[in-house]
């Protein structure tokens, strides 16, 4: 439903120009493609959210918009033109602003020195700029003190900062990438309120977050991504609840999987018992964690991202030091152990950046086919290389994987292909369990199928699978038991067989019935 | 309600992106990956160009760059004894060269290395006064290891807060290159001043014995040393599986976690090994040029390594080429000054000739796409489309 973004065209409703028009941008990294397609269009005075899971080309796209990155394909219209931006400072010029997660302030520089920096009137007084900014702050209950240096400012406050810069440049576009990830709640109604004073002043705001609840109270329309793809557009979010959203995210993928025959399933292999852990801004993203997964299953993990599912794998991985509750691994305790010994203890682990964290991109193929066994190639002191090539030929021909060159750096891979290595890799060492965390992310759908029946494969063998995916109908084709996480909880347990997505739905949004 | 308003700000600021819309225009990007042989044709190239703008400059400055040229590479190239006056100077800079590399294969960026040389040359000299009863031989490999020690010791300090703390070492390196200087100063005039020098302070001469003996022309065995270690680094960083954590920790901190390699030790040994080489650098100046230790006495080697290892791709190999290279291009910058070329404009010369090397493998990472402005031409295809043209060679 792409509605052409021409002045000319533009809706019914008296203030219903479109002021973005973003139309199939195309934007491709080495090994996967971010945006495929994607539309986005945002009249002017509304708060317009941007939806979809990880890796569903959100912040891909509006980088595209803010001229961080030049598309592959598509147009973007800003104002019923046609633009290109080659920089951010273009899209400046245009009227975009952008407010990233990461702040890019001057932390020595006072409030009003970093709203004016790079962009400051050539003939005024100092004592007039801090006027102006003060007034500006004023205008949208933008509460700051000038004079005060960033950095003895709170996130919130800086927060602030960075959208008076974004005024301060004149942008009627604002862009904010997951703004209340960092605030308080007090601070996110705060931000609320400034972004509907702006709204209703004509400017427009393009608001990313995976909060379902703050989209649907502040936000007046959507666009939701799926793979790149835009799937949806509500131009009213009135009658649309948080399960509707979440199910738009998470969509119904095209795939056929085939459910896995009933096996009687053996031992419990993995065991974690009040598991608790910080996120990355050392706030608690894990709450005392129960899950068992039991030889010959597999346990799937949903969830909308950003639930503590990051945390869970990486803290069973070894990645991430857990702050209460035990994990034995097939009876072992590896509660605080390092990743090798985990390794070694049976564990196999396909994290969620594949590359960068699976794999080193500028290494070789057989460089990253060797990670976990390079040490049992060693002869002496040397490495024995002769062997190390052999491993990875045997991997790549037992798993399938394409490659061109083995020594070439194995970014040049298709994303299909990295995984495939990546999860071969880490099952050659005869695991007794494997944590699989967004196996088939950004795959196509043959990359989709070969994983997905490698995965029901170690079933059969008897591993035990700890299944952690956004796709919601992987998770209720493959798994034998479903966990769903909520706010680093378990939200709820489920049988697969019995429940149907708009439970699963409604847990993931944290409205729990089950 | 009124808006502030700042319209001068605005105008400049949409003014300023106008070119962009009306010109076709060149963008550089990143190339996915460069082909090694491509390398050194660009740094062939980048030295070439590099040359003919020099030539420019000489002929400005009322030399013949035939002449010039001529004299460059007869003194630095040409024949046997030329050809061991660029080897002396090659040989500090490629083992200088190599402990930047060492650190930088790691992300890490030893901007000290001239402290550290300097530390490695006290310590040797300190040895050579302390144990000058040793026989020769001895004496000089102890002074060697004496040097290596002496750069550890000055890199211990940012190479733990590195480690540990995370606080950048190209700030502490670089401040303790002052440092180093300074305590040679202070010794040059304090504790270890020549009682047989009268008034004139400067330290007491080494030993002959604690000479590093020759090889052929002015080349010291210290070339030796310095081909055996590019040799050993290449070894232990393509074979051995400690050479493939640290490859691994400087490519992809996150993979070498997941992998469990610790990320510290590995910062912790980069640091020290990068600074006991530029340590063994250093005694090896001492041991083989010069008579005596002096404050001058690195003269801005360990600097120069740092251009060296950017310049190799922090590979030893390349170290081992550039710092021929490098040090070609010292030996004849210095020889042109007896055609009466001014000591200012051979160093402008040897500079030009460094940044065009620089410029070149800098470049080289870069293709050139031409890109139309939007809605210039009657179809808006070709105006999304940027077509690509002419990737240079460069």
């Amino acid at each position: 439903m792409s509605e052409p973004g021409d002045a000319a065209v533009s809706s019914g409703s008296g203030d219903g120009r479109v002021v973005v028009d973003l139309r199939g941008i195309r934007k491709e990294f080495p090994g996967v493609v971010a945006c495929d397609g994607a539309n986005l269009t945002v009249r002017a005075g509304t708060i317009h959210a941007l939806l979809g899971e990880n890796g569903a080309g959100k912040t891909s796209l509006v980088n595209v918009l803010s001229g961080v990155y030049l598309p592959d394909d598509g147009e973007i219209w800003v104002h019923g033109r046609q633009r290109q931006f080659h920089s951010p400072a273009d899209a400046i010029a245009a009227g975009i602003g952008m407010v990233h997660q990461e702040f890019r302030l001057v932390p020595t520089l006072t409030v009003f020195e970093n709203v004016v920096l790079g962009s400051a009137p050539r003939y005024l007084d100092m004592g007039q700029i801090i006027e102006r900014v003060a007034h500006l702050a004023a205008t949208y209950s933008l509460q700051t003190d000038p004079a005060r240096p960033v950095w003895q400012l709170s996130v919130g406050e800086r927060q602030r900062v960075e959208i008076l810069k974004a005024l301060w440049r004149d942008a009627d576009v604002l862009v904010l990438d997951e703004p209340t990830a960092v605030l308080t709640p007090a601070e996110a109604a705060d931000l609320g309120l400034t972004l509907r004073s702006m709204a209703d002043r004509g400017r427009s705001v393009i608001y990313i977050s995976h909060k379902l609840d703050e989209v649907l109270s502040v936000c007046d329309e959507a666009t939701v991504l799926r793979n790149g793809v835009t799937v949806a557009q509500p131009r009213s979010l009135a009658g649309i609840d948080r399960s509707d959203l979440a199910e738009m995210m998470v969509g119904e993928t095209a795939t056929e999987i085939q459910r896995p025959t009933d096996q009687p399933s053996g031992d419990v292999v993995l065991d974690l018992e009040g598991i608790s852990a910080l996120s990355d801004r050392g706030l608690p993203a894990l709450h005392s964690v129960d899950i068992d997964v039991r030889a010959g299953e597999i346990v799937g993990v949903a969830g909308v991202s950003g639930n503590g599912q990051r945390e869970l794998a990486e803290a069973i991985a070894g990645l991430r030091p857990t702050t209460a509750g035990t994990m034995q691994l097939a009876e072992v305790d590896i509660t605080g152990t390092s990743p090798r010994a985990r390794s070694r203890a049976g564990l196999a682990y396909v994290p969620e950046d594949r590359l960068g964290v699976g794999l080193a991109p500028t290494m070789s193929v057989v460089d990253n086919a060797v990670v976990r066994s390079y040490r049992s190639m060693r002869r002496r002191m040397m490495l024995d290389l002769r062997r190390c090539e052999d491993f990875c030929k045997r991997l790549v021909e037992r798993f399938g994987v394409q490659v061109g060159r083995l020594h070439e750096p194995i970014s040049a891979l298709s994303g299909g292909n990295l995984q495939r290595l990546l999860l071969g890799r880490e099952l050659t060492g005869e695991p007794k369990v494997l944590v699989a965390a967004q196996p088939t992310r950004g795959l196509d759908v043959a990359g989709i199928a070969a994983i997905q029946s490698q995965i029901v494969a170690q079933r059969a063998a008897g591993v035990g699978v700890l299944l952690i995916s956004e796709d919601l109908d992987e998770l209720l084709a493959l798994s034998d038991r479903l966990i769903v996480m909520y706010e680093g909880q378990v939200a709820a347990r489920m049988d697969p067989t019995q429940v149907s997505r708009a439970d699963v739905g409604a847990a993931m949004a944290g409205t729990a019935s089950a | 309600m009124t808006e502030p308003t700042h319209a001068p700000l605005h105008t400049v600021a949409r003014g300023r992106a106008r070119w962009h819309r009306v010109l076709v225009r060149p963008v550089l990007q990143r190339r996915a990956r460069v082909a090694p042989a491509a390398q050194a044709i660009a740094f062939v190239i980048g030295i070439v160009l590099a040359l003919i703008a020099g030539a420019l400059l000489l002929w400005g400055s009322g030399n013949d760059p035939v002449t010039v040229y001529q004299r460059m590479a007869e003194s630095s190239l040409g024949g046997f004894d030329a050809l061991s006056r660029t080897l002396l100077r090659a040989t500090p800079l490629a083992i200088a060269g190599l402990a930047v590399a060492v650190a930088g294969s790691m992300g890490l960026w030893n901007i000290g290395a001239e402290g550290q040389m300097m530390a490695g040359a006290t310590a040797a000299a300190g040895f050579a006064m302390v144990a000058g009863d040793l026989p020769g031989p001895v004496l000089i490999v102890l002074m060697l290891v004496a040097g290596a020690v002496g750069g550890v010791v000055l890199v211990l300090g940012p190479a733990l807060a590195r480690a540990y703390l995370g606080v950048s070492e190209i700030i502490t390196t670089l401040m303790l290159v002052e440092v180093a200087i300074r305590i040679v100063e202070w010794l040059k005039v304090g504790p270890w001043k020549d009682p047989e020098s009268f008034g004139f302070a400067q330290i007491s001469p080494l030993p002959d014995k604690a000479s590093l003996p020759g090889l052929f022309g002015q080349v010291h065995i210290g070339v030796l040393f310095a081909v055996a270690l590019l040799l050993a680094f290449w070894l232990a960083v393509s074979r051995t599986a400690w050479g493939y954590e640290l490859r691994m920790a400087g490519s992809s901190p996150a993979t070498a976690r997941y992998a469990g390699i610790s990320l510290q030790r590995k910062v912790l040994t980069a640091l020290l090994l990068s600074g006991g080489l530029a340590g063994l650098a250093g005694a090896i100046e001492l041991s083989g040029t010069a008579t005596r230790l002096e404050p001058g006495l690195s003269s801005g080697y360990g600097f120069a390594g740092i251009i060296v290892a950017a310049l190799a791709l922090m590979r030893p190999s390349g170290v081992a080429v550039v710092a021929v290279v490098f040090g070609a291009v010292l030996r004849g910058g210095q020889s042109i000054q007896t055609l009466g070329v001014t000591s200012s404009i051979a160093t402008i010369l040897q500079a030009m000739i460094l940044i065009g090397a620089l410029v070149a493998a800098v470049l080289l990472n870069y293709r050139v796409r031409w890109v139309r402005p939007v809605g210039s031409g009657a179809d808006g295809d070709a105006a999304e489309n940027p077509a690509s043209a002419g990737a240079s060679g460069v």
